[in-house]
C-alpha cells in the first residue's frame, strides 16, 4: 500500500518537473504581457514582472477591431466545430461499422484531403468562392474550414470507434433499440474522449488559422482574430511586443474555456448516462 | 469472427453530408490544381486569366533540380526525427497522465491546454526571445548548469543547429494533441483486463504490449500517419524562425522550396507542380501506417 | 434532449453569419471606390486624419460614391494582391500602396494601368524623387505615382558623444569612424557595447558604402543583365565596408540581419550609441534617452558629401482590372497633392517631390540616395537572399572580397537574365 504512495509521489514530481517545462514559454508570454515597456526591451531578461502594468491590456482592448474580431472568431470556430463533429460522427460510424462499395474510395479521400499542401489551393479556393460571392465572408471561411476539418475529424473519430466491441450495440438492438439509436446512445459516450480531442482540435486550429483567413477576408470588412494579431506585427514600424503578449494572453481564454467546458459536458455527461456493458 | 453490417443505403446517407462539403469545395480547387501543374502560368497568365499549356514540363523541370532531391532528402530526415520524437514523447506523458494524482494531472492537462492554445507565431517570436545570441535564457542556463561555456553562442549559424530550434519548438507544440489524444485512447483500455494481467503476474511493459497496445493501436497509428503529414508539409515555424532572409538552398524545407520557387517568384504553374509532387511524397511515407489503420478496422 | 441546445446553438450562429454577410452587402447600392494601403497610417492618428481628409474631399466632389479602404501587412500583402486579379471583376482593387522594390515585375506583366495620359493632374509631377519617379516607370510609360519615400540617417546619444570628446558632427567617414572608436574606448565596461549598431548582413547599409565610390549592383548593356559588384569601384566599396565593420562591430554582428533585435531596442537599452536607420527610429530609443536622442546624416568616405542612403518607399498604382480608373486617378491625386505631401512629410515621412523637401535631416539624407536595379527578378534575387550571403562570407573572411563579390555578381547576372515567369 505505501509503496504504491511512493511511487505515485514519484510520478508527481516528475509530472511537475514535466509541467514547468512545457508552461515556462507559456509562463513567458503571460509575464511579458503584465511587463513595462523598459522591462520588455531590456538586453537582460528579467523572469519577474517586476514592472507591473495594465497597460497592454488596456491598449489591446481599445485598438479597434479587437473586439469585434473576437466575436467574428468565436462565430466561425464554434459553428465549424458543432458541424464538424457532428457530420463526421455519422461519417466515421459509416466507415468504422458498415461495410460498402466504394468504402476504401471515402477512406483515401479522407487521407487524401489532409495530404494536400494549402497553400497550392488557396488561389483557386479564392477564385471558387469569389463567383459565389462567398469572399470575405464569414460563411465562406466556415465552409473552408468545415471542409479541412471534416476528414481529420472523421479519420480519427474512426480510430476510437474500432476499439470499441461491436457486442456493445448489438446487445442494445437485441434489447430494441433501433441500429442508430444503439450508435447514439452506446457508442457516441464511449468515444466521448475522443470527441473531446476532435473537437478541441477543431476549435483550436480553426481559432488559429491565419492562411485562409488572410487570403479570404482581406478584401471583406469582416475579420477573424488572428488577421487583427498579425496586423499588429505587420507595419514597418516599431512592434509592441506588450500588446502582442497581451493579445496572445488574452486571445488563449477562449480555447481553455472551451476545453474546459467540453470536457464536463462531453467527457462526463455523456459517460454518466452510458448504458454499462 | 465479426461481421460487418451491410445494409442498404444507411452507411451512403451517413457519409454524404462529409461528401458534399468535401466536393463543393474543393472539388473545382483540386481539379484546377491539376490543370495548372500543366501550365505557365505566371503573373501574366493570372492577370490574364489564361495559361499556357505546356504539359509535363513543370514536373520535368523539378525532377532535374538538384536542389528539389537535397531538400526532399533533408525534409524526409527532419520529418523522421519529428514524428519519432513527438510520437515518443507523446506516449511517454500520456502514460504519466495516467500514474499522477489528480491534482497534478489537472495541472499537466491546463499546461498542455495552453501550449496548445499558443498561435504560431507567437510560439516563434518566444522561441526567439529564448534563443537569443546576447539575451538567451538558454544560452544563460546551460553556461550556469556548466554544461560548456556559451556565452553568446548562436544557435542559428548551422543547418542542424537552425532544425535542432526548429525541432524543439515543433515537437513542443505538437505534443498537447498528441498527449491528450493517446491519454483518451488510454482511458477506454478496459481496467479489468489490466487487472486480470497483473493478477497473473505480468511485467508493467508485458501488460502493456499485451493489453494497451492493441486497444490504442488504430489511435496510434492515426497519431503517425497525422504526424508524417503535418511535419514534412510545416512552414511557418521553420520559415519565420529561422528567418525569411535566412532561407536558401543549403536550408530549405519542402513547404519552402514550394513558397519561394512556386508562389515567391510567382511561378503558379511550377508551384501546382510541386504540390502535387509533395502529395504523392507524403503518400508514399505514410502509406505503412494508413493501410495498417485500414486493416485494422477491417478485421 | 441534449442535442436539442446543440442545434439551437447551431441556428443561432447560422444565423449571425447570414446576417453579417448580409449587412456587407447592402454596402454596395452606391458607387465604392476600394483604397489598399499598408498597415503602417493605422499606427499614427495624423495619417489617419490625412487619409480621412482626403476621402471626404473625394466624396464631396463625386456625389454617390464612398472610398472603402484595407490596410495590408507588407508580409503577404502582395499574395492578396494575386489572389484579387485571379479571381477577377469586382475583386479587383482601385488603388494599391506597393513598395518601390516590388513594382518592376507587375509592371513588366500589365498589372497596372498606364497613367501617362494623367500625369498632369499629379501635383509637382515634374520635381518627383528620381528614386521613385523610376520605380513608376517602365518602358517609358507611367504605370504609378510616388506616394512617399524613406531614407536613411544616424541617430545617436550625443551625450555620448560629447563624454568622448567628439567635437562637432562627422563630415567624413574617416571622421565617423574615428568617433565611434572614441566612443567605444569610453564605453568599455558596458557589456556587449557596440558604438555603431550595424547587422552585418543587412545589405541596405553595406551597399552604400559600394555606391559612395561608384560602384553598383548590376547595368543593363542593351540586351542583358551584367553583374558588377565584382566592378574595380564596387569592390573598393565594400572593403570599405569590411573596414569599417572591422573597427566599430563584435564578431557576432556578423550574422545580425540589423532588424533582430530592433537597432532603437538596442539603443534604449544602452548598448549602442547610434543607429543607421530610419528617422522614426527616434520614436523608440528609450525615456531614458529622449532629450539625448539627435540625429545627423551619415557622411561620405568623400569629405563634405553624404553617404548614398537607400531610398524605400511607395508608390500608389491603378490596377489594370479596375473599373474606376478615373475616380481613382482622382482620389491618388488628391492623397498626394501639395497639401497631403507636406502632411506626409510632417510625420516622418520623406515626401515625393523635390519642391517639397524640407531642411529637416530625414529629407537632406535623401539628396544622395541609390535604388536596386530596375529589373523584372530583382526581387527572386532579394528572395534567395545573394546579397546577405555575399556579406556573410566577406566579413567571417570564408571568402576575400573579389572572391565573394565575384560569385554574387554571376549569381544575380543569371537570376536577372532569366525569362520572365
Amino acid at each position: 500500500m505505501s509503496r504504491k504512495r511512493s511511487t505515485r509521489t514519484g510520478w508527481n514530481i516528475v509530472g511537475v518537473g514535466v509541467f514547468l517545462v512545457m508552461v515556462f514559454p507559456v509562463y513567458w508570454m503571460i509575464s511579458t504581457a503584465f511587463k513595462s515597456d523598459s522591462q520588455i526591451n531590456s538586453y537582460t531578461p528579467s523572469w519577474l514582472p517586476t514592472q507591473f502594468t495594465l497597460q497592454h491590456f488596456r491598449t489591446v482592448m481599445n485598438t479597434p477591431g479587437f473586439w469585434s474580431d473576437v466575436t467574428n472568431s468565436l462565430i466561425v470556430v464554434l459553428v465549424t466545430v458543432v458541424i464538424a463533429v457532428g457530420l463526421s460522427f455519422f461519417a466515421a460510424v459509416a466507415l468504422a461499422r458498415y461495410r460498402f462499395g466504394g468504402r476504401k474510395l471515402v477512406i483515401v479521400l479522407v487521407i487524401g484531403i489532409q495530404m494536400l499542401p494549402q497553400t497550392g489551393l488557396l488561389i483557386p479556393l479564392f477564385v471558387l468562392l469569389a463567383r459565389y460571392h462567398e469572399v470575405g465572408t464569414l460563411s465562406g471561411l466556415v465552409l473552408v474550414y468545415l471542409t479541412f476539418a471534416l476528414p481529420f475529424c472523421v479519420w480519427t473519430l474512426r480510430g476510437f470507434m474500432i476499439a470499441i466491441p461491436r457486442e456493445l450495440e448489438e446487445a442494445a438492438m437485441v434489447d430494441g433499440a433501433s441500429r442508430l439509436g444503439a450508435f447514439v446512445r452506446i457508442l457516441l459516450p464511449l468515444i466521448a474522449p475522443g470527441l473531446v480531442a476532435t473537437s478541441v482540435y477543431t476549435f483550436i486550429t480553426s481559432w488559429n488559422e491565419y492562411l485562409f483567413a488572410n487570403t479570404l477576408l482581406r478584401t471583406g470588412h469582416h475579420y477573424t482574430i488572428t488577421l487583427w494579431l498579425s496586423d499588429l506585427t505587420g507595419g514597418q514600424r516599431a512592434i509592441d511586443w506588450g500588446a502582442v503578449m497581451a493579445a496572445s494572453t488574452l486571445i488563449s481564454i477562449p480555447v481553455v474555456v472551451f476545453f474546459l467546458l467540453v470536457q464536463r459536458r462531453i467527457a462526463y455527461g455523456l459517460t454518466a448516462g452510458a448504458v454499462k456493458a | 469472427m465479426r461481421q460487418r453490417l451491410t445494409s442498404g443505403a444507411t452507411p451512403y446517407l451517413l457519409v454524404l453530408p462529409m461528401l458534399l462539403a468535401i466536393v463543393v469545395v474543393l472539388g473545382y480547387p483540386i481539379v484546377n490544381l491539376v490543370e495548372l501543374s500543366l501550365q505557365q502560368y505566371g503573373l501574366f497568365q493570372l492577370i490574364n486569366h489564361h495559361g499556357i499549356y505546356i504539359g509535363l514540363v513543370n514536373f520535368s523541370t523539378i525532377f532535374g533540380d538538384s536542389v528539389f532531391w537535397h531538400t526532399l532528402i533533408r525534409t524526409v530526415l527532419f520529418t523522421a526525427a519529428n514524428v519519432g520524437l513527438t510520437m515518443g514523447l507523446g506516449m511517454l506523458l500520456a502514460l504519466l497522465l495516467e500514474r499522477v494524482s489528480l491534482a497534478v494531472r489537472l495541472l499537466l492537462t491546463v499546461a498542455l491546454v495552453l501550449v496548445w492554445s499558443t498561435p504560431p507565431v507567437v510560439g516563434v517570436e518566444i522561441w526567439q526571445w529564448m534563443t537569443n545570441v546576447q539575451n538567451g535564457v538558454l544560452n544563460y542556463a546551460l553556461t550556469q548548469l556548466h554544461l560548456g561555456n556559451f556565452i553568446q553562442h548562436n544557435w542559428y549559424t548551422t543547418t542542424v543547429s537552425q532544425y535542432a530550434m526548429v525541432t524543439s519548438l515543433l515537437v513542443w507544440g505538437a505534443l498537447p494533441f498528441v498527449v491528450i489524444t493517446t491519454y483518451a485512447a488510454l482511458s477506454q483500455v478496459p481496467s479489468e483486463l489490466v487487472e486480470a494481467a497483473q493478477l497473473d503476474g505480468a511485467s508493467a511493459p508485458r501488460v502493456f504490449t499485451a493489453v494497451t497496445l492493441p486497444v490504442i493501436r488504430p489511435v496510434l497509428l492515426i497519431l503517425t500517419s497525422l504526424s508524417i503529414i503535418w511535419d514534412f508539409g510545416v512552414f511557418t515555424q521553420p520559415f519565420l524562425l529561422i528567418g525569411p532572409d535566412q532561407q536558401n538552398p543549403s536550408n530549405y524545407l519542402m513547404s519552402i522550396y514550394l513558397y519561394v520557387e512556386g508562389y515567391g517568384q510567382t511561378n503558379f504553374g511550377l508551384g501546382a507542380a510541386i504540390s502535387i509532387v509533395m502529395l504523392a511524397i507524403v503518400a508514399v511515407l505514410s502509406v505503412f501506417y494508413v493501410r495498417a489503420m485500414v486493416r485494422v478496422g477491417d478485421e | 434532449m441534449k442535442f436539442r441546445g446543440l442545434a439551437l446553438l447551431t441556428a443561432a450562429l447560422t444565423l449571425a453569419i447570414g446576417v453579417a454577410t448580409a449587412s456587407s452587402a447592402f454596402a454596395t447600392t452606391t458607387h465604392t471606390l476600394t483604397v489598399w494601403l499598408q498597415v503602417d497610417p493605422q499606427q499614427n492618428t495624423a495619417w489617419m486624419a490625412d487619409i480621412a481628409s482626403t476621402d471626404s474631399a473625394f466624396e464631396a466632389a463625386n456625389p454617390g460614391w464612398t472610398v472603402s479602404h484595407q490596410y495590408l501587412p507588407w508580409g503577404t500583402h502582395l499574395q492578396t494582391l494575386d489572389t484579387a486579379l485571379a479571381a477577377g471583376g469586382s475583386n479587383v482593387p482601385d488603388v494599391v500602396e506597393m513598395g518601390n522594390t516590388e513594382m518592376t515585375k507587375y509592371m513588366a506583366e500589365g498589372a497596372f494601368a498606364n497613367l501617362s495620359g494623367d500625369k498632369s493632374q499629379f501635383a509637382n509631377s515634374s520635381h518627383w524623387l528620381g528614386g521613385l519617379t523610376a520605380s513608376s516607370t517602365y518602358n517609358g510609360k507611367l504605370y504609378g505615382v510616388p506616394y512617399y519615400a524613406g531614407s536613411r540617417v544616424i541617430t545617436y546619444r550625443s551625450d555620448l558623444f560629447a563624454k568622448a570628446g567628439v567635437k562637432g558632427l562627422p563630415t567624413s567617414l574617416a571622421q565617423f569612424q574615428t568617433d565611434l572608436t572614441k566612443v567605444a574606448s569610453k564605453e568599455k565596461k558596458v557589456k556587449g557595447f557596440a558604438p555603431l549598431y550595424v547587422g552585418g548582413e543587412d545589405w541596405y547599409t553595406a551597399l552604400g558604402f559600394v555606391f559612395d565610390y561608384n560602384g553598383s549592383i548590376a547595368k543593363y548593356n542593351g540586351h542583358k543583365w551584367v553583374g558588377t559588384l565584382d566592378s574595380k569601384n564596387s569592390i573598393k566599396g565594400l572593403t570599405a565596408f569590411q573596414q569599417f565593420f572591422d573597427a566599430t562591430q563584435p564578431k557576432s554582428s556578423i550574422t545580425a540581419n540589423g532588424t533582430t533585435p530592433t537597432p532603437y531596442s538596442v539603443f534604449a537599452e544602452g548598448k549602442t550609441s547610434a543607429n543607421y536607420g530610419p528617422a522614426w527610429y527616434s520614436c523608440c530609443t528609450g525615456k531614458n534617452y529622449t532629450k539625448v536622442t539627435k540625429q545627423f546624416v551619415m557622411p561620405s568616405h568623400s569629405k563634405g558629401k553624404s553617404m548614398p542612403g537607400f531610398l524605400g518607399g511607395s508608390d500608389l498604382v491603378v490596377p489594370a482590372g479596375s473599373a474606376n480608373e478615373t475616380q481613382a486617378v482622382q482620389w491618388i491625386a488628391d492623397y498626394t497633392g501639395t497639401t497631403s505631401e507636406k502632411a506626409l512629410d510632417a510625420i516622418g515621412n520623406i515626401p515625393n517631390a523635390t519642391n517639397l523637401l524640407t531642411n529637416s535631416v530625414n529629407d537632406r539624407a535623401a539628396a544622395r540616395s541609390w535604388f536596386v536595379p530596375q529589373a523584372v527578378n530583382w526581387v527572386d534575387v532579394e528572395n534567395a537572399n545573394v546579397l546577405p550571403t555575399m556579406l556573410r562570407s566577406i566579413l567571417s573572411r570564408q571568402l576575400t572580397v573579389k572572391q565573394a563579390a565575384t560569385v554574387a555578381s554571376e549569381q544575380i547576372a543569371s537570376t536577372l537574365n532569366q525569362p520572365a515567369s
